[in-house]
């Protein structure tokens, strides 16, 4: 289900009767009389993380949920039953049944305050854009996802440069360097297997594809992706794959790939050549010419491996958008805190001024010169881009265990991960403005 | 006047260098910002007031090549060098410039006339080696350095930067190599190399040690006792023990050696690190003075009880025990460490002689070695020589130990009124828990007395596994269904499981006859998370997922439930495996 063609409007009752043997729930006549669960998604949660995916359950049985958003911290109301019940109770998930007087309450609270009630219909087919080889770090979107209990498929170069994208509504990006210079570890961890192996692999791939070099390989995937956005896909990225990828689509005719990775040095005037209009939410960026420093250019605020230019970690605030309004961005920020702690990555955050105009702006560090969560159209898609690695590994390093989510079924940084997964199940509807 | 004048000129002569002072300050801040052309601009004033100004000239190294304007240096630093040409400081500045600018030619010249200016030196060689490693150039670099070596003269002439260069280039082997030869000639390096050699990947740790441990004359005792020292981080203890110890002579370093090791080894805490320590700290004993020495060696006893070696221990106790020197406190530790000895090798008759006669031992030791003699009696089954061993201790531990000897006397009330009065404060977490679960299981049992039950959990507590299971099941038999039968059920599957092999099917049936008898209490909810555990370590996991929803789904008070559902998460591949 595209940004383009949002599922049309399913009748509530024809939604439900989809999925009631899943369910065991058969609706008594009369809607304000039908029994719901409300799942809480303030304080009184206890699993936030395993909630959405409840909620995405309930819209792949076909039932219709609805998302109350800034209601209780974004929660769901979703049709009560055994099976809903069990599965609530299983994953640790809080579930409040409710009947119809209050769900009318709720109605008119959620009415006469900056919140609202978007239906979600249809579960989004969901794509992990991530290399069949094992990378020494995580990626949590995967492990978002893995833990929420949220279905997907991993694509690669070949399935994306095959027009394979089109079989999915989603698409997450996390720690990819689409300027194809892997990341700018070559000569830092140069003797490492797991380095061989990402070159290995990326060069088997770019000859077998009849792509010259690994950056000439990668700018062509992003030109798949930026095409795959333009036609309604909604692509979410963290860490390094929004730097690069508006990188390598600024840099469609320049060499800016280190001798390393092409086997030609960068083009000196590669700046002044780079072309922002390709991109998707960056512009005016200067790249690091200097092929020992882990860092792309001076988009990133933090520049984690920038020497001297390392800014040290703040904590991050989310935007209050109308709900009624602005349902998009609202969606996007729901959560139990706004204000959440910042956590480190190849790309940590964005500055404000390689911001292109247009581009929303969801959480940034109060007085700092960057923000950290943005969003954007592009033709009939959407994007979004979220800095850093691992919201609950503020440091992560190369080789790090992967983060235990069970540990962290609060955590409000992977909640804004999985907003962006539930988002596109909303149905789309015209804006009051 | 005279004074003011005097003062106004120094004033006249110092304005210029603190304003040149203050203006390469603020091209730090520049740079720092990352304002790498504005910081250049001041960088280029100052030099045109100052041609040759070290600090300016480097500033400009770091941010043209940052901005991709190195040529501009070239002239700068050749107008320097004009007005100091035997600054080393610009001559390696010179050399990277041209490295930098791909100028191979003209490198390789100027670092020649450098030499030939400096024929004694080894800076030339190790600036224009630099340079060119900078470069990725590291084959040109190491001839360069060899170059060096055979020209200035010496084998350790260049070795760290040669070790370096090869780490670098990922050759560890010839890196092992070069630092043995620096260490060989300065001392003082060795945590360094040991430190840098720690990186070494996993394949190719055993032939880092095995170039350290060459013998000489390619060798030498230093090297080894780096190669040493990386075994012991690399978490092989005995290996590196029996490298390090036949490097132990009569030279100085031999001693803050020998100490260095034994600290090293403390950070390990498996039995062998101990045994490694112990070892190190007993040879340390020789070579340092009174009291010194015999504190170590009592160190040492401790550390081999410790890391299970027990002749080696009693070895160094006979040593102190004929040491009419030893100080006191030295000999009380020995005295407690013997006896600890004695406990462990059961000559527990002796062990209580020695107890009762002697008297320098502390109250703290002396109460350790009265429980763990009564721990050696229970084991044993004597347990009225261990509640003996006991005597009048009223100490909590004392009073927690009385409990066990209740409880397997089959004197249920008994043993439950000592766990209780001992609380959490006897011993360690662990067994404050264990007693903890022991109260939990009595407490569902009406009897005062049930020696068939204590004698069960007797064989147990003695190690006797397989018959223990036997004894429980017998035992839990003669209990009520809702009065403690389930949990005593519990143990032998417990046990049973642990056992495993042809156990485990004891233990399934045990756990599915815990299950099915349902009823209240925490036994049925345990069995049930035991189970799905066995299965998995079965490689069962699909199995254990219906268990598992049961026990969330049917005792959703339970306290084992976050434990179910995270096993749960783990069978269902939802949170990475740990």
């Amino acid at each position: 289900m595209k940004r383009r063609d949002f599922v049309k409007t399913v009748s509530r009752l024809g939604g439900l009767a989809v999925g009631a043997q899943f369910l065991d729930f058969y609706p008594p006549n009369g809607l304000t009389a039908v029994p719901s669960l409300l799942i809480p998604m303030d304080d009184a949660q206890s699993d936030h993380l395993k909630a959405y995916g409840l909620a995405y359950r309930v819209i792949q049985a076909g039932l219709k949920a609805e998302w109350l958003l800034n209601y209780r911290g974004g929660a769901f109301l979703v049709p009560d039953g055994d099976a809903l019940r069990r599965d609530a109770v299983l994953n640790g998930v809080r579930a409040e049944p409710v009947d119809g007087g209050a769900v009318t309450a709720i109605r008119g609270q959620i009415e006469a305050n900056n919140m609202d009630m978007v239906p979600l219909e249809k579960p989004p087919k969901v794509a992990v854009y991530v290399p069949p080889n094992v990378a020494p770090w995580d990626d949590a979107v995967t492990m978002a996802l893995q833990y929420a209990g949220i279905p997907f498929a991993k694509v690669w170069d070949p399935e994306v440069l095959n027009g394979g994208l089109r079989d999915y509504d989603w698409l997450h990006l996390h720690h990819e360097d689409f300027t194809g210079q892997y990341s700018k570890f070559f000569l830092i961890y140069s003797g490492m297997p797991w380095l061989a192996d990402m070159v290995q692999r990326n060069s088997d791939t770019a000859r077998r594809l009849g792509f010259p070099t690994v950056p000439a390989l990668k700018k062509a995937v992003a030109r798949s992706i930026r095409g795959y956005v333009e036609n309604g896909g909604f692509l979410f990225a963290m860490c390094t794959a929004t730097e690069t990828i508006d990188l390598a689509l600024a840099a469609h005719d320049v060499d800016i790939a280190a001798t390393f990775a092409d086997g030609t040095p960068l083009d000196p005037d590669a700046d002044a050549k780079l072309d922002w209009s390709q991109a998707f939410a960056f512009t005016g960026g200067h790249i690091e010419q200097n092929p020992l420093i882990a860092s792309f250019s001076d988009i990133d605020g933090h520049q984690v491996n920038g020497g001297s230019r390392r800014q040290p970690l703040g904590a991050f605030t989310l935007f209050n958008f109308s709900a009624k309004i602005d349902p998009v961005p609202t969606m996007l920020v729901q959560n139990h805190r706004q204000v959440i702690p910042d956590f480190y990555g190849l790309t940590t955050s964005f500055m404000r001024q390689r911001l292109k105009p247009g581009v929303t702006v969801l959480a940034d560090e109060e007085g700092a010169p960057w923000t950290k969560y943005i969003h954007g159209d592009l033709g009939k898609g959407t994007w979004t881009f979220f800095g850093g690695h691992d919201p609950e590994d503020p440091q992560h390093q190369i080789g790090d265990p992967p983060t235990d989510l069970s540990l962290h079924p609060h955590s409000s940084g992977y909640r804004l991960i999985l907003n962006n997964v539930l988002f596109p199940a909303a149905k789309k509807r015209e804006l009051k403005t | 006047m005279k004074r003011s004048l005097n003062l106004a000129l120094a004033l006249a002569v110092a304005a210029p260098v603190a304003a040149r002072g203050q203006a390469i300050g603020q091209g730090f801040e520049l740079e720092r910002s990352g304002r790498y052309a504005d910081a250049a601009n001041v960088y280029l004033t100052t030099l045109r007031a100052d041609a040759a100004n070290i600090p300016a000239l480097l500033g400009l190294e770091r941010v043209l090549f940052v901005l991709n304007r190195l040529p501009e240096l070239q002239p700068l630093v050749q107008r320097a060098r004009a007005r100091a040409p035997d600054n080393p400081a610009l001559r390696g500045l010179e050399l990277r410039v041209y490295a930098g600018l791909n100028q191979g030619d003209s490198l390789e010249a100027a670092a020649r006339r450098w030499a030939a200016a400096a024929p004694h030196s080894d800076a030339p060689y190790r600036e224009w080696a630099l340079a060119l490693a900078d470069r990725r150039g590291f084959d040109e670099a190491r001839r360069v350095l060899l170059a060096g070596r055979k020209a200035v003269g010496g084998e350790g002439t260049l070795a760290i930067e040669l070790a370096e260069l090869e780490q670098r280039a990922g050759n560890w082997e010839a890196a092992a190599r070069e630092w043995g030869r620096a260490v060989a000639q300065s001392p003082d390096i060795g945590p360094n190399a040991s430190s840098q050699l720690t990186e070494a990947p996993d394949a190719m740790r055993e032939r880092v040690v095995r170039a350290l441990a060459a013998p000489p004359p390619e060798g030498s005792a230093r090297a080894r006792r780096v190669g040493a020292e990386l075994q012991l981080v690399w978490g092989q203890p005995l290996e590196a023990w029996a490298l390090f110890e036949p490097t132990i002579g009569a030279d100085p370093d031999a001693q803050p050696a020998l100490r260095r090791f034994a600290d090293l080894a403390g950070t390990l805490s498996t039995p062998a690190g101990h045994r490694a320590r112990g070892l190190a700290l007993n040879r340390w004993a020789d070579l340092v003075p009174s009291p010194l020495s015999e504190r170590a060696r009592a160190e040492a006893v401790r550390e081999l009880l410790e890391g299970g070696d027990r002749v080696a221990a009693r070895r160094v106790l006979e040593g102190l025990a004929t040491d009419s020197a030893a100080p006191p406190d030295a000999h009380a530790i020995a005295e407690a460490a013997l006896l600890e000895v004695l406990v462990a090798d059961g000559q527990l008759d002796a062990a209580e002689r020695r107890l009762a006669a002697d008297n320098a031992l502390s109250g703290d030791d002396r109460g350790a070695l009265r429980l763990a003699l009564a721990r050696a009696r229970i084991a044993r089954g004597e347990l009225d020589r261990a509640a003996a061993a006991l005597g009048d201790d009223s100490s909590v531990a004392a009073l927690a130990q009385r409990g066990w000897i209740a409880l397997y006397r089959g004197e249920l009330k008994s043993a439950m009124a000592a766990f209780r009065t001992a609380g959490p404060y006897a011993g360690d977490r662990a067994a404050a828990t264990e007693r903890t679960a022991m109260l939990a299981l009595l407490q569902r049992i009406s009897d005062e007395k049930n020696p068939e039950l204590g004698a069960a959990l007797l064989t147990l507590a003695r190690g006797d596994s397989a018959a223990a299971i036997v004894a429980l099941r017998h035992a839990a038999a003669r209990l009520p269904a809702q009065g403690g039968r389930p949990d005593v059920l519990l143990i032998a599957a417990q046990v049973a499981a642990r056992l495993g092999g042809s156990n485990e099917a004891t233990a399934t049936a045990l756990f599915d006859e815990i299950v099915r008898g349902g009823g209240e209490g925490a036994a049925p909810a345990a069995a049930e998370l035991e189970w799905a555990r066995l299965l998995v370590r079965q490689g069962h996991g699909a199995e254990a997922i219906p268990h598992l929803e049961h026990l969330i789904l049917t005792y959703p008070g339970s306290a084992f439930v976050p434990e179910a559902r995270r096993e749960l998460e783990r069978v269902r591949g939802a949170i990475p495996k740990s």
